[in-house]
């Protein structure tokens, strides 16, 4: 009885690996075998000269797309924390409803607007989009570590405070474990509104899998659109299944 | 006026109540206690049909309640339960006023009884009709709760703890507002608690359920001086049933005429309970108390052997 | 309270004084002989001299006076102060173009600088923060704003004549009017039909169970794919059914154009939609709804006076969501030639024109600002008795 509940308990965690394994395996082959598909674009382009876009290796722009949203969002996750967290303490919560107020408003700026508004300022290539993701992917991170903190049931905390705890103890043992779910959610807010942002990035000179379907349209190519439409949507759906993933861990 | 014939509810596998018969008289203040689970509130709302009864029959004033569509039922009977229900996006005034528009009274009656309702339960029209839920304290919400439960001036009234959520004084002002309310309007009121100090003060009937089924019901004094079994002693108070006896009776029922001695110096109102003429003389270290009116005149005196003296005249 | 008031507000002070930081340390404005060539920066003393320079700081550094002891009486001034200071931007660019562009350049445009951006931004923090410090209302906030905007107004219409922004719209002032109205247009009907698809679906998922799960894990499934290839995505299906369908090429369907982007923007915004009024309408407090039912309400009559009321503050809450995501999301529609003001930002990155950039991009953001209050209020309107 016991070895079959464990049994199940580990095909059950298996199974909840099972989305993003797939969807990871699904990526890397669409990465390596899309010259193989040629016939199939072949189709859908009959008059083109060159149907499998080949001005960079699919798994190069792969790698380059997840290493801009990779830095961005960990740049954002330790600033947007670390924020939050700053305004929260009794030092900073002078601080709290402007940082509150400008989370909510920032969400509001489309994410192609923060993208165009900061090439002026920046110029083009990798480091406004990194600064144009840091900036957008700070706003859901920040919000919701604000709100995984702020909502921590008020006993729970003064409970902590009167059995001894310092402040450093609390963040750590209490309100940060409490309010990991929510910040959690926010990080893939972040991450997912990032990769979308990150593959506009390509207009502004960014080469990552965004390339495919700018040059595509540009060039007239729906065979370079579908094949960077179908690696970024295979890269987001993988992303976030490792996200639905992490969530679902029971955290208590 | 209303009777439970051998009514059983099933969820499925599960029973939630089994067998029960109970018969409920016009004007008869009828509590239904016992522990969470014991089927308590789902034989409340098999009355109005918010739960359909699954064997048996349910009668009201001798019609089967399914001869009548739910809503029409419901509308005959005013309902209270404890989250008040209160609709957050309407005033006090028309929360009350909700089932007579429900029954298409003409407008001016609706505000006529609205403001009737609110005068019988002490909430100033000028102040509270236009407020919303929000805005009110427990207590204030909970006699609106009852306004609108009263407010098409049904013969029945079903209450589901309906003073469960408010703190000790106010409930117990509620409580005696509450029996007054029932003397006067002569309602048939089916109300469950959980709290057996509320069902002892408010019930003409006690009903005690335990797993579905009743284990005893009567008279409160009848149940304190004869519980059916173990269970319904200790739900009853145990060792301390009784005091919850002695506060049931009131002075008037043991004392005996002035005599020739001297008056005591203790004194204590004649419809004070016994309970409170005993706590009286624990605390004065009083063996007699003399028993006044309300103009303090005495009327006649109680004495410690009197007060737990012999249960001969019952 | 009064020791409340007493202590600095550091979060102003903190504002005006990254204010001033920003003012004489970054370039106030650029200029250039013509479209071409790069414009030059010039500094905050180049505009006006050191000594306009130092009559600029003047109410930066009364601010910062006022903030060190703040009072309710001070945080009105500074207010005052900060409005001011906005309404004065406009008038500080209108003598930047009077005293460094050349007016015998009749091509000669003046840039907006860093400094200047910056400090309306931060200017703008500092008006928030007092604003929520006075608690004053949100209408009486964007009434505040009304100042500077006039004074944007004036200032446009007579000094500021070299502003870059100015000369590009003027060049292309009537596909600008063209393409807000197309913007609108697909925001409008994407936000419309997915009001309509979002309420049916959830209506049917409180019905079914089955339909509820099946269609949450569609949308989110839509929702996470990005926009630019989601509209990829559509290009050759839509490409293949206007060549092979008579009747939709007629309509005016095909790969690119406004059919895939009200397809995707549709797609995108039920999520929001259809989560809200799921939730809102599962969401009202059952005791309320039995109370109801209780007092002999119908079913009808529940969901109508009871369920949809109460659930409107939350649904009007996905509208509002689902209206700013798709005025972003129309802009990346540009790309696939669906028009809209995100025509003017790619164009603009092609050309290297950042002021035409900046000429799609500042009104996406207004829009999305306008959208997101005037929804809120209305949320907030029809919350009576504040219920959640």
């Amino acid at each position: 009885m016991t070895r079959a509940l464990t049994w199940r308990a580990g095909t059950q965690a298996g199974r909840r690996w099972l989305a993003p394994a797939v969807w990871l395996l699904l990526l890397l082959a669409a990465c390596l075998g899309m010259a193989q598909l040629e016939g199939l674009f072949r189709l859908v382009e009959p008059d083109s000269r060159a149907v499998v876009y080949a001005r960079a290796d699919f798994l190069v722009l792969l790698g380059r797309h997840l290493l801009v949203v990779g830095v961005a969002g960990l740049l954002a996750i330790l600033v947007g924390v670390g924020a939050a967290v700053a305004v929260t303490r009794p030092g900073g919560r002078d601080f709290l409803p402007l940082v509150a107020q400008l989370a909510s408003i920032g969400q509001t700026f489309p994410p192609v607007a923060v993208l165009a508004l900061a090439v002026p300022v920046l110029g083009f290539g990798t480091l406004p989009i990194i600064v144009a993701l840091v900036l957008y992917g700070l706003l859901p991170i920040v919000r919701n570590t604000l709100a995984g903190i702020e909502g921590i049931d008020p006993g729970v905390r003064e409970a902590a405070r009167g059995m001894g705890m310092t402040g450093g103890q609390l963040l750590r043992q209490v309100e940060l474990p409490l309010a990991a779910p929510v910040i959690l959610a926010g990080i893939r807010t972040s991450v997912t509104i990032n990769i979308a942002t990150a593959a506009i990035g390509a207009t502004v000179g960014a080469s990552n899998l965004g390339d495919p379907i700018i040059s595509g349209i540009v060039n007239g190519n729906t065979a370079y659109v579908l094949q960077g439409a179908v690696l970024i949507g295979l890269l987001a759906l993988t992303v976030d299944s490792l996200f639905a993933r992490l969530q679902s861990r029971p955290v208590r | 006026m209303i009777d439970l014939i051998h009514v059983t509810k099933r969820f499925g596998e599960e029973t939630a109540v089994e067998d029960i018969s109970l018969s409920v008289a016009r004007g008869e203040f009828c509590v239904l206690v016992g522990t969470s689970g014991c089927g308590k509130s789902t034989t409340l709302r098999m009355i109005n049909r918010l739960i359909e009864h699954s064997e048996g029959e349910i009668h009201i004033e001798g019609q089967q309640i399914r001869a009548f569509r739910g809503e029409t039922l419901r509308r005959r009977m005013g309902y209270a339960i404890q989250s008040t229900g209160l609709f957050p996006h309407w005033t006090v005034e028309r929360n009350i006023g909700l089932v007579p528009r429900l029954l298409k009274w003409p407008a001016e009656r609706v505000r006529e009884r609205v403001e009737e309702l609110m005068t019988l339960l002490g909430l100033a029209v000028d102040e509270f009709a236009g407020k919303y839920p929000r805005q009110l304290s427990g207590g204030q919400a909970q006699r609106v709760g009852v306004a609108r439960a009263l407010a098409a001036d049904p013969d029945i009234l079903l209450m589901d703890e309906p003073f469960g959520a408010l703190d000790p004084i106010t409930r117990e002002t509620l409580q005696e507002e509450l029996r007054a309310l029932q003397a006067r309007l002569q309602k048939t009121i089916v109300f469950v608690t959980h709290d057996m100090d509320e069902a002892l003060r408010l019930a003409d009937r006690l009903v005690v359920m335990h797993q579905g089924r009743i284990r005893q019901q009567g008279h409160p004094l009848a149940l304190l001086r004869e519980p059916a079994d173990d269970f319904v002693a200790s739900l009853l108070g145990g060792e301390d049933r009784g005091l919850k006896e002695a506060a049931l009776l009131p002075v008037s029922e043991r004392m005996l005429p002035l005599g020739p001695r001297l008056v005591a110096r203790e004194r204590v109102v004649q419809h004070a309970t016994l309970r409170e003429a005993l706590s009286i003389m624990l605390w004065r270290h009083a063996e007699r108390l003399t028993v006044v009116d309300d103009e303090d005149i005495p009327i006649g005196e109680l004495s410690l052997r009197r007060l737990v003296g012999a249960r001969s005249h019952d | 309270m009064r020791r409340e008031t007493s202590r600095p507000n550091i979060v102003l002070a903190s504002l005006l004084l990254a204010t001033l930081v920003a003012w004489v340390g970054l370039d106030a404005v650029s200029v250039a002989p013509n479209r071409i060539v790069p414009g030059s920066g010039h500094g905050a003393h180049e505009v006006a001299g050191t000594a306009g320079l130092a009559a600029s700081l003047l109410p930066l550094l009364a601010g910062l006076g006022l903030a060190w002891r703040p009072t309710l009486g001070r945080l009105r001034l500074s207010l005052g102060l900060v409005v001011a200071m906005l309404a004065a931007l406009p008038a500080w660019l209108a003598l930047a173009a009077a005293n460094l562009v050349d007016p015998a350049l009749p091509q000669a445009r003046m840039g907006i600088g860093a400094g200047v951006w910056v400090a309306l931004f931060l200017l703008l923090l500092a008006m928030i923060e007092l604003r929520s410090r006075l608690s004053l209302s949100r209408a009486l906030g964007w009434a505040l704003l009304l100042v500077p905007l006039a004074s944007l107004t004036a200032c446009l219409a007579v000094w500021l004549e070299p502003l870059a922004l100015r000369q590009e719209y003027l060049g292309r002032s009537e596909q600008f009017l063209g393409a807000i109205g197309e913007h609108l247009l697909l925001v409008g009907v994407a936000v419309a039909a997915s009001l309509v698809l979002g309420v049916a679906m959830a209506l049917a998922m409180r019905h079914w169970p089955g339909v509820q799960k099946v269609g949450f894990a569609v949308l989110n499934f839509l929702q996470t794919i990005p926009s630019l290839a989601l509209f990829g995505l559509l290009l050759a299906p839509l490409a293949w059914l206007a060549a092979n369908v008579e009747w939709l090429a007629a309509l005016g369907v095909s790969g690119i154009g406004w059919a895939p982007a009200l397809l995707a923007l549709v797609g995108y915004s039920l999520l929001p939609m259809v989560r809200n009024t799921f939730v809102a309408l599962d969401e009202v407090d059952p005791g309320v709804i039995e109370a109801a039912r209780g007092m002999g309400m119908s079913r009808g009559q529940v969901f109508r006076q009871v369920r949809l009321p109460l659930a409107l503050p939350v649904i009007l809450e996905g509208i509002r969501i689902t209206s700013v995501q798709a005025i972003g999301l129309t802009a990346v529609a540009a790309l696939i030639g669906a028009g809209g003001l995100g025509t003017f930002i790619f164009q603009g990155l092609g050309q290297a024109a950042m002021d035409l950039v900046l000429l799609g991009a500042l009104p996406i953001l207004v829009m999305a600002l306008v959208a997101d209050a005037l929804l809120g209020a209305l949320t907030d309107l029809l919350r009576p008795g504040g219920a959640t």
